[in-house]
């Protein structure tokens, strides 16, 4: 495949902008339709780089700067930008029918789609940040103009500190290239190869865990997201659980890790505590909840607690972890979102006191109150579901490392089970309210987001080198700590990969395939 | 200004008593003008009369099995195949309808209504074996009909002689040669018998209501159907017509008999004979009403109840769990009996019934639900003719002049109100056509 390839990964949303315009407002399904198109083509031509392997792209764009438009993917960007474009789609198609202003709606979504496809694509520290800072405004403009009833506070305190987030890593990204020692050069292979001072890798580190940790979210700096949650439109929210909080993830594992091993060795600690308080505190505040959507943020949060500590150990299962996480993460907080949102679309709320008895089979909302409890036993890490594979990765690779915080995350992955049984006992059991229950029933096209990932939670789990395969080679050469229990019991990845009898040699290409960078 | 051509209008006689103050004084003096407790609308009036007929052919089946789980099956250890009744009582004669009837009051065939013939052998999924369509349960539910007879068992002290009776020597001496002559030839049986007497007679009296609500249901079959074909034919001009269909009904049935009889290798053992006196009114229709509509018992599978937090009384005669105070919208859970009885209903009804369903709520997604709300109002007004009945046998005509005799009149109708004074109750709902 050309190198061009990967350039017309970031038109078709761009193109989806231009397209939608062109249809009257007065037509929303209409445009809904053409939207999707856009992320629906980038997916093909992602799987299509997937097996066709594509070089890497390199544009000359404000040399002096330092940036480039340096595009490229990977064994950990391809699945993030699979990722990207399906919940993208599914996104779109999770908006209603009668989606008020479609045109600018679909336009922002596909906005905020190009961005995070390009921060991923980036192999260029400025243009990653350029792609990080793009993702705010659609989503800030999404959240102000169709939000909750609180939707000004929820958009100002979103983009206060999104914009925190933005300058942290601006400063990062600046002091990565001042203090290189290859020149004022932004490029990843660059940043990687240089040799950083501790004190400056310990700086640049704390700025880049500001920044990125703003981004995913994890305590204490996740002010903006129960609040954000709350009140963005369900489409949205799929968008920033599902792929924007993981922008935060990977720009920790691309810049933390990747470029200040030294630093993120010495921090590690300290991250992996920030990682075990984030999964308590977040599974422990989504017990406390009487909202569902507060509830699924809070869980979201907990939920990125384990990424995190997965990062922090960085052993070579640890990061592998940490990627099938956040696809994990991704799909299964998208499908939470999308089944919240089809009760709230039909019973007109998300607060837990006033939903009981949704589970009933005639008049309640049976489907998706099923595909909710699929999507919260994958949370919770039942096996045969995309969490499980997940979270033990990140478990087992991390407990060599961090045995204390392991086990407390650990416990806090429990708790997922309590506030799905707490959530599931009051919403979907119990008395159906007369005068309240007169909604009607989701139709399959309602359904088809949910059902789609509802699909992919269950393939994945079944079949979890979808999730794990792809970052085998990368998570080897990040990890700044070895797997001691099992380096010598098992092949090294790429012989894994590479062997013939193995699913990840059968489906999915051995990573260094896709290396082109 | 008065037109010349202006009559004045009629002097209104004013009235003798005083409005009823009761929460419900509106449905009072809708019972006290000789209406029922239901609104006397088209729309009510189709919906209670559609669903009698889909009632009515289940029930022809309930009443039949009944009878010969009480008469044949009896104290069969294994009533494996209790549920499918012998031809002889799918060709019964009903008493009080047909050419072969005893004392023919209704219209009707003398055998099983055609429609349950026709199920029976298609069912849902279509022609097999009994017992495959019994296996699939593809069939009428007679679970919900056991558990109006275990809710009559159950529920003591509604009236009447016939628990009492029950309890009596003769009863037990009745009962003790039945269950002798049926387990005859039988050691185990009979040795088990000499050791736990009261668990034999304690099924034997089960057996007893199984005849009692057999008994009952043969009669209303009939009163069910030949309201639905008046119907059709155009007769019923309003809910109040209805009602006093089922007033005039319970009264030319009120005397019949009620008893148990088994029969045992072609021998007739009178368990209960009919010269005890038993009669439909007072040992059938009035404890069923009670027991099934008013209180019957927590169904499982319909919502959890805390005994220990005093959410279920402690005086079984303020149960409040009958179909007049049944949340309909939980149910749908399978297996449980207010769920069968619909699913049974659901196979037989009329088409305006079924066009009706699909204009309103989710149409064809959710009509177990509509039709059991439409159940609903349809007991409110037997109810109501119970009621109706009840003042005719104990107090006074509604066109009395007495004041004072209204005035009884009213208390008892207001007493009657009290007991949907509790919010389950569902007397605010069917008000409105809304509630469906």
């Amino acid at each position: 495949m050309p190198p061009f390839t990967l350039l017309f990964l970031l038109i078709p949303p761009l193109l989806g902008v231009l397209l939608v315009q062109l249809v009257s407002a007065e037509r929303p399904t209409l445009v809904r339709a053409l939207a999707v198109v856009g992320p629906a083509v980038q997916l093909l031509l992602a799987l299509l780089c997937w097996r066709l392997p594509t070089p890497a792209l390199h544009l000359s764009w404000l040399p002096k700067l330092g940036l480039s438009f340096d595009l490229a993917l990977d064994g950990l960007s391809l699945p993030l930008l699979l990722l990207t474009a399906l919940i993208t789609a599914l996104a779109i198609l999770a908006s209603p029918a009668d989606q008020s202003r479609p045109r600018l709606f679909h336009s922002l979504l596909l906005a905020t789609n190009l961005g995070v496809a390009g921060a991923f694509l980036a192999r260029n520290g400025l243009l990653f940040l350029f792609c990080f800072e793009l993702v705010l405004i659609p989503t800030t403009l999404l959240v102000a103009i169709w939000g909750g009833a609180n939707r000004a506070s929820a958009a100002i305190r979103f983009i206060m500190y999104g914009a925190v987030s933005g300058l942290t890593l601006l400063a990062a990204v600046l002091s990565l290239g001042w203090y290189g020692t290859g020149g004022f050069n932004l490029s990843y292979a660059s940043l990687a190869a240089s040799a950083l001072p501790p004190s400056a890798q310990g700086a640049i580190l704390l700025l880049l865990l500001l920044a990125f940790g703003l981004k995913l979210p994890v305590f204490p700096l996740h002010g903006w997201q129960p609040l954000t949650y709350a009140e963005a439109p369900i489409p949205v929210v799929m968008m920033l659980g599902g792929v924007v909080s993981k922008l935060g993830a990977y720009g920790l594992l691309r810049f933390g890790v990747g470029f200040l091993p030294d630093a993120w060795t010495a921090w590690s600690p300290w991250i992996a505590a920030a990682g075990a308080i984030s999964a308590v505190y977040g599974a422990l505040n989504a017990i406390a909840q009487s909202d569902i959507r507060r509830l699924m943020a809070y869980s979201s949060l907990g939920h990125m607690g384990l990424l995190v500590l997965g990062l922090s150990a960085a052993t070579p299962l640890s990061l592998q972890g940490a990627v099938a996480q956040m696809l994990a993460h991704g799909m299964i907080v998208a499908l939470l979102f999308a089944c919240v949102g089809l009760i709230e679309r039909k019973t007109g709320t998300t607060a837990i006191p006033e939903l009981s008895g949704l589970m009933n089979p005639l008049r309640g909302l049976p489907f998706t109150m099923g595909m909710l409890l699929l999507a919260m036993m994958a949370a919770a890490g039942i096996p045969g579901l995309a969490g499980f594979p997940a979270e033990l990765l990140v478990f087992e690779g991390s407990w060599t490392t961090f045995p204390r915080a392991t086990l407390v995350s650990l416990i806090a992955s429990g708790f997922t089970a309590v506030y799905a049984i707490r959530l599931f006992n009051r919403v979907g059991f119990g008395r159906l309210d007369n005068d309240r229950a007169d909604w009607t029933s989701t139709c399959w096209s309602e359904r088809a987001p949910a059902m789609a990932l509802t699909l992919l939670v269950i393939g994945a789990g079944l079949w979890p080198t979808a999730l794990t395969g792809w970052s085998e080679t990368e998570s080897t050469d990040l990890a700044v700590r070895s797997q001691p229990f099992l380096s010598s019991a098992v092949p090294s990845p790429e012989t894994l990969a590479a062997s013939g009898s193995t699913l990840v040699a059968a489906t999915l290409p051995a990573t260094s395939e896709l290396r082109t960078s | 200004m008065t037109p010349p051509t202006a009559t004045a209008p009629e002097p209104v006689a004013a009235p003798l008593i005083p409005p009823s103050s009761h929460r419900y004084a509106d449905v009072i003096h809708r019972l006290e003008a000789g209406g029922s407790m239901l609104p006397d609308t088209p729309e009510n009036l189709m919906q209670i009369i559609g669903i009698y007929k889909a009632y009515a052919v289940p029930m022809d089946f309930y009443w039949r099995d009944l009878l010969y789980i009480a008469e044949q099956v009896f104290l069969d250890p294994l009533p494996a195949f209790k549920y499918f009744p012998s031809q002889e009582y799918l060709d019964l004669p009903n008493s009080y309808a047909g050419d072969q009837s005893k004392l023919r009051i209704w219209r009707g065939g003398e055998k099983a209504h055609p429609e349950l013939l026709e199920f029976m052998e298609k069912g849902e999924t279509g022609k097999m074996s009994k017992l495959l369509h019994h296996l699939w349960h593809d069939r009428i539910n007679m679970e919900f009909a056991e558990a109006c007879m275990e809710a009559m068992l159950w529920h003591q002290g509604m009236g009447g002689r016939f628990y009492d009776y029950l309890d009596s020597d003769a009863y037990r001496a009745n009962a003790d040669r039945a269950i002798k002559a049926y387990f005859r030839g039988n050691p185990l049986m009979l040795g088990l018998y000499a050791l736990f007497p009261e668990m034999f007679m304690e099924q034997v009296k089960k057996m007893s209501y199984y005849a009692n609500l057999g008994l009952f249901w043969e009669v209303m079959a009939p009163v069910f159907f030949e309201m639905s074909d008046i119907y059709d034919e155009g007769g019923f001009k309003g809910v109040p017509d209805a009602m006093n269909f089922l007033v005039n009904g319970i009264f030319a049935v009120a005397g019949r008999p009620i008893y148990h009889h088994v029969f045992i290798r072609g021998e007739c053992f009178e368990v209960i004979p009919k010269s005890e006196g038993f009669t439909w009114l007072y040992e059938a229709a009035l404890p069923y009403v009670e027991a099934v509509f008013y209180r019957t018992a927590p169904f499982r599978g319909t919502k959890s109840y805390n005994a220990q937090a005093y959410q279920v009384p402690a005086d079984q005669a303020d149960f409040h769990y009958g179909i007049l105070y049944a949340d309909v919208f939980p149910v749908g859970s399978a297996g449980i009996p207010p769920t069968l009885l619909m699913q049974d209903m659901l196979h037989f009804l009329p088409p305006y019934l079924e066009d009706l369903y699909k204009q309103h709520k989710r149409g064809e997604e959710d009509k177990l639900i509509q039709l059991g709300i439409t159940f609903q109002r349809s007991m409110y007004n037997v109810t109501s003719a119970v009621i109706q009945a009840l003042r005719c046998a104990l107090l006074y005509p509604l066109d009395d002049t007495d004041p004072e005799h209204l005035m009884a009149n009213r208390r008892f109708f207001e007493a009657q109100m009290d007991r949907f004074l509790r919010p389950e109750a569902r007397l605010p709902q069917i008000q409105t056509q809304d509630y469906r």
